[in-house]
């Protein structure tokens, strides 16, 4: 799908609409609405999952779904407050998001829910629970 | 007292154990040259195993502490015993062995399979899932070429009518090779490459595949212990393709040439390098085969092979 | 009864450290465990505290076979925020040195493939003709690997013109070479009873587990970056995407060398239509609040950086997902109904760099720790 396409599949469901070139939108939704924006996408057959990404901006914590729409690429971007980052989990419309979210998970302190196998991936066993190291608090050693 | 101290200088050093440690470690150094020069490379010098196998002698021998200690300690000094035993087995230099006895095939066939064996209990031994993996693998691959093997060395006792090595080699001084016989063809064939899984050769060096199971059975061995398989393995070449030489080339033949008489050994040794050459480019012109694969090939086509030849002759 | 087989962290089928733990019954592979984090470097991390500019060198090591694509990638982002348009002549230039780039990883690949069969003759084969790739690297950019050549608004070094019929001379006899190779890797028997059939991943299971880069193309996704979503100059060259349907270690083997003929051809006519300029335009220090995405067809697949400004000349976040990352979970779907034997040459035909993969935490406290992870899983194994 083209960014057009793509903007008008998504119509009502997404804000904050940028498109750069013809080949990037990037937009936010509320973690509401977020699910309907899957399922939409899921009938349209897009089914790759670029990966996730979490910034920690601070005040909140976004995490970004890059979904490509191929040739274009959706970067979706859901806001989560700090103190309760809790989204629930893509992996039963997209299975392909799994690891990306073990890592948001680790790395961010983002809780997944209904994930099917929240171990940790990257970080050891004997990580202490409640260090997130791509949060800003954690100051580099 | 002759009769002991020839005993002595036969086993350790003419044609035993000097001996056969020096042309084994220089042949496998050999066969590393070339495989070297094969693949583009520079290669290791010739004498490479030697340096190798001092090192090796030098460096520190560590028992694991799950292996069963005596069996994995035993099990190289075992193996070494069994293919220097070959080696006075049968012809060498002259018709005559070092040690005589009748049906000496049948102990040959015997002691050619303690290395394997003995390399399965190390293996099992040692307690490492990758030594019992590989050890596994060696039994179902002995089961695979064994039969081929010993029925292509069959072929040739039905064709010459004598179970000992001396009794093949007097029959072919005086009919000439048998691998100048068309009915041995496809025993020969055979039998060359069951020789090349006997010594775990590309494209059947499955037990010890090492990208698969790091060094399957000797994944535990170090040291000292390390070498003497090392030991085992040039040694067991030799022998290996010194009995087949024996078999169908002729074996050891003196030659006279201008008046000089080259003792019979220096024919055999360049048999034997002939048939080295072989196995070399053999196993560098090939991927390692799985093992149900291999186990399928010796039973469907080596068979074949040898069962052509043993009708044949036999008919 | 199973028995659970570790492969890794340190094994020779591994070039670098990760942990697999097959779960085998006889000699078939039921289930598979993937570990990863034995080289964290936390470089995602540190960019947060470097400067763009500085940031540049730190993204090219993060893989030292592919770190021309990563330098790359991570300037089209940071050109993207800063809306920076870079000269023709360094979009060219970028396109050779990727091209290169693809030969000589696919070449490296391609050894360690025939290594992981047991076929060592043409290991060293294919390695020999990737020295003459590296030669040209070396002649081009300075660096046999990593070049140093990328940079925020254009290339550094420029492509002399004395050097352009020696790497054409070069790639001609490559291309003869590789023509030979796909001829041997389809008709040798021992190479097609290790190989074919051997690792499937279905056209399905590729999309649903969003497998990229050749591994994917192998399963017949036609998708590829450069044609797809053109970066640099792949916009103006004609090539061809090299597609297989079987999904075997086989296909793997024909797509990764189909894609070096193309390369090989990318680069002709990039060198052919080679504009002349000025090679790079001067970025600004700092960048306003801003978000890019950039990708591009690493050697392994898509490669994609995100990266946030913060009005700083620091960025606010950069986040890398390097084509193995993306390709783990095809091993879960290949692993199925293999056997042991074919654990290495499944674990290689993704072509896994699991340094790329393993770039994202923080390494400080307890450095050692991780070790005892493993000496305690050996302890488990010894019970056995």
């Amino acid at each position: 799908m083209k960014a057009s396409e793509v903007i008008q599949l998504l119509e009502g469901l997404i804000e904050e609409v940028k498109t750069v070139g013809n080949r990037r939108v990037f937009a936010t939704a509320s973690k509401e609405r977020f699910r309907e924006v899957l399922q939409r996408l899921r009938e349209k057959e897009v089914r790759h999952v670029s990966t996730i990404s979490g910034v920690d901006r601070g005040s909140h914590i976004s995490v970004v779904y890059h979904f490509d729409c191929r040739p274009c690429l959706l970067n979706l971007r859901v806001d989560l407050p700090k103190d309760n980052p809790e989204i629930r989990t893509i992996t039963d419309l997209f299975p392909g998001a799994e690891i990306y979210e073990r890592d948001l998970m680790e790395m961010l302190g983002v809780k997944v829910s209904e994930h099917p196998d929240p171990r940790r991936f990257f970080l050891p066993d004997d990580w202490p629970e409640g260090v997130y190291p791509l949060r800003k608090e954690v100051k580099q050693p | 007292m002759v009769g002991v101290a020839e005993f002595l200088f036969s086993t350790l050093i003419f044609p035993g154990l000097l001996f056969a440690a020096a042309v084994g470690l220089l042949y496998i150094g050999i066969d590393r040259k070339i495989t070297g020069r094969l693949q583009h490379r520079v290669g290791p010098p010739i004498w490479q195993e030697f340096l190798d196998f001092g090192k090796l002698l030098t460096k520190e021998d560590i028992t694991p502490a799950a292996a069963q200690g005596a069996i994995f300690d035993f099990a190289p000094v075992v193996a070494l015993g069994a293919v220097v035993t070959v080696l006075l087995l049968f012809p060498v230099n002259s018709v005559q062995p070092a040690l005589q006895s009748v049906a000496d095939l049948i102990v040959i066939i015997y002691l050619l399979n303690i290395p394997a064996i003995s390399m399965m209990l190390g293996g099992y031994a040692s307690g490492t899932p990758f030594g019992a993996v590989g050890a596994w693998r060696y039994v179902v691959q002995l089961f695979s070429y064994e039969l081929v093997f010993v029925l292509a060395i069959l072929s040739v006792v039905a064709r010459v009518g004598s179970l000992s090595v001396s009794g093949v080699v007097g029959y072919q001084l005086a009919n000439g090779w048998l691998l100048f016989d068309p009915r041995l063809w496809p025993a020969f064939i055979a039998v060359v490459i069951a020789a090349q899984a006997k010594l775990l050769r590309v494209p059947f060096d499955i037990p010890e595949a090492h990208t698969e199971i790091v060094h399957g059975p000797l994944t535990e061995y170090s040291g000292p212990k390390l070498a003497v398989w090392r030991l085992v393995y040039c040694v067991e070449t030799l022998a290996v393709l010194g009995l087949l030489v024996n078999l169908f080339l002729g074996g050891p033949v003196s030659h006279t040439i201008a008046g000089v008489t080259i003792p019979g050994v220096v024919d055999f040794l360049v048999k034997v390098f002939a048939l080295l050459l072989v196995t070399t480019v053999m196993r560098n012109v090939m991927a390692r085969l799985r093992i149900d694969r291999a186990l399928r090939f010796f039973w469907t086509y080596g068979l074949l092979l040898v069962a052509v030849s043993l009708v044949l002759v036999v008919v | 009864m199973t028995v659970i087989v570790p492969v890794g962290p340190q094994h020779p089928a591994l070039k670098e450290p990760e942990n697999f733990r097959f779960e085998i019954r006889g000699e078939e592979v039921v289930d598979v465990d993937i570990r990863m984090g034995y080289v964290h470097r936390g470089i995602e991390r540190a960019m947060q505290d470097r400067t763009y500019l500085h940031n540049v060198y730190l993204s090219e090591r993060i893989c030292g076979i592919c770190n021309v694509v990563h330098t790359n990638t991570y300037c089209q982002a940071v050109e993207a925020i800063a809306g920076i348009e870079i000269p023709d002549r360094a979009r060219y230039i970028r396109t050779i040195l990727l091209e290169l780039e693809r030969i000589h990883s696919h070449l490296l690949w391609a050894g360690v493939a025939a290594h992981e069969i047991g076929f060592d003759t043409l290991f060293m084969y294919f390695w020999r003709d990737r020295e003459h790739v590296l030669d040209i690297r070396e002649a081009v950019s300075g660096g046999r690997q990593l070049s140093a050549t990328n940079t925020v608004g254009g290339v550094r070094r420029d492509i002399k013109l004395e050097h352009i019929p020696r790497m054409l001379d070069v790639l001609k006899r490559l291309e003869r070479e590789t023509r030979r190779y796909l001829e041997i890797c389809s008709s040798d028997p021992t190479i097609l009873s290790r190989c074919e059939g051997v690792g499937v991943l279905t056209k399905q299971d590729a999309l649903e587990v969003c497998a990229v880069g050749p591994t994917a193309r192998a399963a017949g996704v036609d998708w590829d970056v450069r044609r797809d979503d053109p970066y640099a100059a792949y916009g103006d060259l004609d090539f061809r995407v090299v597609i297989e349907r079987t999904g075997d270690v086989l296909a793997q083997i024909l797509v990764r060398l189909g894609e070096v003929i193309q390369s090989i051809e990318i680069v002709r006519q990039a060198a052919d239509r080679l504009p002349s300029g000025p090679i790079r335009v001067d970025p600004p220090t700092r960048i306003e609040p801003n978000e890019a995405v950039a990708r591009s067809e690493a050697p392994r697949g898509e490669l994609l950086y995100y990266v946030v400004s913060n009005g700083t000349d620091k960025p606010e976040r950069v986040r890398v997902r390097t084509p193995t990352y993306g390709n783990v979970l095809t091993w879960k779907r290949m692993f199925k109904g293999c056997t042991v034997a074919e654990i290495p040459i499944v674990l290689a035909s993704i072509d896994p760099c699991m340094a790329c993969t393993d770039r994202v935490t923080l390494v400080d406290v307890e450095r050692g720790r991780s070790r005892v992870v493993s000496l305690e899983e050996l302890r488990r194994w010894k019970k056995w």
